[in-house]
């Protein structure tokens, strides 16, 4: 436990230092500020729901990442799955608009799932079948998504009135339930949850999920063993574009109720900062896109109450996750040092 | 005299393990010097803090009476010592001339023509009958091969003092005569050297002088000329080790194993790496492959264990698929997940276990309970089976690998090299499991570059040559009468 609580404090502190030093750099007064953040993020039970909200993506699309990322597979293309999810989900909200709501809620959920995997398994079917990078193709399949999310906005998704590049709002019904009326906290967070539970799960409990830790580790020790590393790679890659489907379509129901632009919110960039900082472990990774979501939250109370744009949060991010790794170089370094009692 | 490198009162420590107490030591121009030792008996750790890799705990080290830069390689590398490393320092990506190179680049700004500056030890190379391809990738060549540029690396410059960590380790007999060629060479002009080394026969074949050291300890440090190598054994390890009895044929019924006929592999670069090869495998037999690295020794076994395609026939006697146990030739490379814990890499084979699943999950307590029964069957030290298994020391990461592969009661052996860098009470515990995995009834390929292994091992040897198989029984086999 220890090798992971020292770098998880490790972040805190940069975070605070970052926070402070921003603050400063900014010309902000320091405790107003950090009160603001305080109270926006965990200093208050709305603080707490928003946190929540923020948090629930992040969650989905940051195991997403752990899961890609412990198989070998530099998944970056977090963004794309999330959209083509997205696209997923509101095709089956549109197409089977006849089925009843409380049927078709896990219909939107299953199809955001799989159309985020198949996306993603372009990438890893690049890599198994044509040694294709999966850093360069999963980049180049966001810009793909990213057009094909316009283009249905602008053509068969679009709303009835056709005038604005969006999709028609969902009915009430339609949309996950709501613990609180003043608040957007949605039984969505209970999926992110349980998703973090299955997870790992699936990683530590079952052998399909060591197989992918294996292949991530050391594909050459796997193959030696008759294990063939493209199949656990793929089963990754289908299982992170997965999760980032399911977040949209979580958003989806959850929040906005329709599709348009700036919907993607670069959720899947942070996704990435949010897997690393949970070392890669599903517990870690429930940790820490709480603690973004915290940073997300709060920064937007900052925003709503001072001249002070949302900007600052992502200069604080930013140290953070430097401090993070950081931190980490230096114990993975002296764990090294450690280990070279060999022979 | 004044000896060329004083060491006083040297002591390391790393975490909760001792590797060096207190060690004195000498070492002379024009002088072979072995440092004996086994496995995590502090060889590694000594000649590392002399050429500066590690930082001592405490202790002076002195070459030609003025004191060493501790802990600086960059410095002590100029002042004449130089070290060839037991694992490559090599870039795989590079060509053997900009490899070569590396050893010798000068400022940032200067051009960099790694032809040019490859040419001393390429010229060097041929000086020593070595063919080099300058513009090959590292990557592609045999161990054998990369660890002559390593070899170059470190002699190209003034050298007075060269380390040597296990050199033989990844070489087959013929190379290592050519290396002992080298290393006396170099004695004759002067050079101390300091031999890392496992095998006695070695050291007493090429050494002056050999220093024996028992857990961190200097145990004897005594010329070559007054010991012999029971004496070096018994110091090594604190009591002789008895030579292996040559095991005695199974008398031939009906023919049960693997028969190969006809059979082609290819190499990583398309090559032709077995030609037209035929062999049969009996149960219950240990057959021996003998010959120098890269002559098709892995192609062949990774073809035999379903990791190469290959043409021509592979089949098992009478029929059926055989339960396969593959010790590959690089424990590190394609037998571990370093990362992964001991448990995890030994589950490799035991999550496959039907007892060790319920359902679609793994039973997890099963699983630790019966690594752990493992690491204790096999004597592997570990602290905890969460450790990484690239915290054990090179003869326990072989020891879970053998525990894991023969665990599975296999029909079918295939062992490259399996002790390879291992000191003498591993390696015979290697050859202890594979002769009881024979006695058990599977079919045994130890293919292997060490002629004694072979020998007290096979109860029959071939030899590959250039990807055919030859058989015979010594080094003419081994390098086609033209050594």
């Amino acid at each position: 436990m220890k090798k992971t609580l020292l770098p998880a404090l490790g972040a805190l502190l940069g975070l605070t230092l970052a926070l402070v030093l921003t603050l400063v750099a900014f010309g902000m007064p320091v405790a107003d500020s950090l009160g603001l953040i305080w109270e926006g993020s965990v200093g208050s039970s709305g603080g707490w729901m928003r946190t929540a909200v923020k948090a629930t993506p992040l969650m989905l699309m940051g195991l997403g990442m752990a899961v890609a990322w412990r198989a070998g597979m530099y998944n970056i293309g977090g963004e794309g799955q999330f959209l083509a999810g997205a696209l997923g989900g509101a095709a089956a909200a549109k197409l089977l608009s006849a089925v009843p709501a409380l049927a078709l809620k896990p219909l939107v959920l299953v199809s955001g799932f799989v159309w985020g995997g198949l996306f993603a398994l372009i990438a890893g079917w690049l890599l198994v079948k044509r040694g294709v990078n999966v850093v360069i193709s999963t980049i180049l399949l966001n810009f793909v998504a990213i057009q094909l999310f316009e283009w249905a906005l602008t053509g068969s998704l679009q709303e009835a009135k056709g005038r604005t590049p969006q999709t028609d709002r969902l009915p009430d019904a339609m949309m996950l339930f709501r613990f609180d009326r003043q608040n957007d906290l949605h039984s969505g967070v209970l999926i992110a949850l349980v998703a973090v539970v299955v997870v790992y799960a699936i990683l530590f409990l079952t052998p399909t999920g060591f197989r992918v830790r294996l292949a991530g580790e050391n594909p050459q020790a796997a193959r030696a063993n008759r294990i063939p590393p493209a199949r656990y790679q793929l089963i990754a890659m289908a299982l992170s574009g997965g999760l980032c489907g399911l977040a949209a379509s979580v958003e989806f129901l959850g929040i906005t109720g329709q599709l348009a632009k700036g919907f993607n919110q670069q959720l899947g960039f942070i996704a990435i900062p949010v897997a690393l900082l949970g070392n890669l472990h599903p517990v870690g990774v429930g940790l820490s896109a709480v603690y973004f979501g915290g940073l997300f939250a709060g920064s937007e109370n900052l925003a709503r109450f001072s001249n002070f744009g949302t900007t600052v949060m992502f200069v604080i991010q930013g140290t953070a996750v430097w401090a993070y790794v950081g931190v980490r170089t230096v114990l993975e370094r002296r764990q090294l040092a450690g280990a070279e009692v060999e022979s | 005299m004044q000896p060329l490198i004083a060491i006083r009162g040297l002591c390391k420590r790393f975490g909760p393990v001792q590797a060096l107490k207190n060690v004195a030591a000498t070492f002379e121009a024009g002088e072979i010097h072995a440092v004996l030792g086994e496995n995590g008996a502090g060889k590694s750790t000594l000649v590392n803090l002399l050429a500066g890799f590690l930082m001592p705990d405490a202790g002076s080290l002195e070459l030609d009476g003025a004191p060493l830069p501790l802990g600086d390689p960059v410095a002590i590398r100029n002042m004449g010592v130089a070290m060839v490393h037991q694992h490559f320092m090599l870039v795989p990506e590079f060509t053997v001339a900009e490899n070569l190179a590396l050893a010798r680049t000068g400022r940032t700004l200067e051009r960099l023509e790694p032809l040019d500056r490859a040419a001393g030890s390429l010229a060097m190379a041929e000086r020593l009958g070595w063919k080099l391809d300058p513009k090959a990738r590292t990557g592609d060549l045999p161990v054998g091969v990369q660890q002559r540029i390593e070899i170059l690396k470190a002699l190209g410059d003034d050298r007075r003092v060269l380390i040597l960590d296990e050199p033989t380790a990844v070489l087959g007999p013929d190379e290592v005569e050519e290396l002992f060629r080298v290393l006396r060479d170099l004695r004759e002009k002067g050079m101390a050297i300091l031999l890392i080394a496992h095998k006695l026969s070695e050291v007493m074949a090429v050494a002056n002088r050999a220093t024996v050291l028992r857990r961190g300890e200097v145990v004897a440090s005594a010329p070559i000329a007054d010991v012999d190598e029971a004496t070096l054994a018994a110091w090594m390890v604190g009591d002789v080790p008895p030579r292996a009895e040559r095991p005695s044929a199974k008398s031939a019924t009906e023919f049960q194993g693997l028969r190969l006929s006809g059979l082609r592999v290819l190499g990583d670069r398309g090559e032709s790496a077995i030609t037209d090869l035929g062999l049969e495998v009996p149960r219950g037999a240990i057959v021996g492959i003998g010959g120098v690295d890269g002559n098709g020794q892995v192609e062949l076994a990774e073809a035999i264990v379903g990791v190469r395609s290959f043409s021509g026939e592979l089949v098992w006697v009478p029929h059926g698929e055989p339960a396969i146990a593959y010790i590959p030739q690089s424990r590190q490379k394609d037998g571990l997940a370093l990362k992964m814990s001991v448990l995890d890499n030994l589950a490799i084979a035991g999550h496959l276990r039907t007892e060790m699943r319920r359902g679609p999950f793994l039973r997890t307590r099963a699983l630790s309970h019966w690594g752990g029964e493992l690491v204790g069957k096999y004597a592997i030290k570990v602290g905890a089976l969460d450790d990484p298994v690239g915290s054990l020391s090179g003869g326990n990461q072989q020891k879970v690998v053998v525990a894991r592969e023969l665990d599975r009661e296999p029909d079918l052996v295939v062992a490259v090299n399996p002790t390879r860098g291992l000191d003498v009470r591993a390696a015979r515990f290697v050859h202890e499991q594979l002769a009881q995995a024979r006695d058990r009834g599977a079919a045994v390929l130890l293919i292997s570059t060490d002629l004694d292994e072979l020998a007290a091992m096979a109860d029959e040897t071939f030899f590959l040559l250039g990807g055919r198989l030859r058989s015979g029984d010594g080094a003419e086999a081994m390098v086609g009468g033209a050594a």
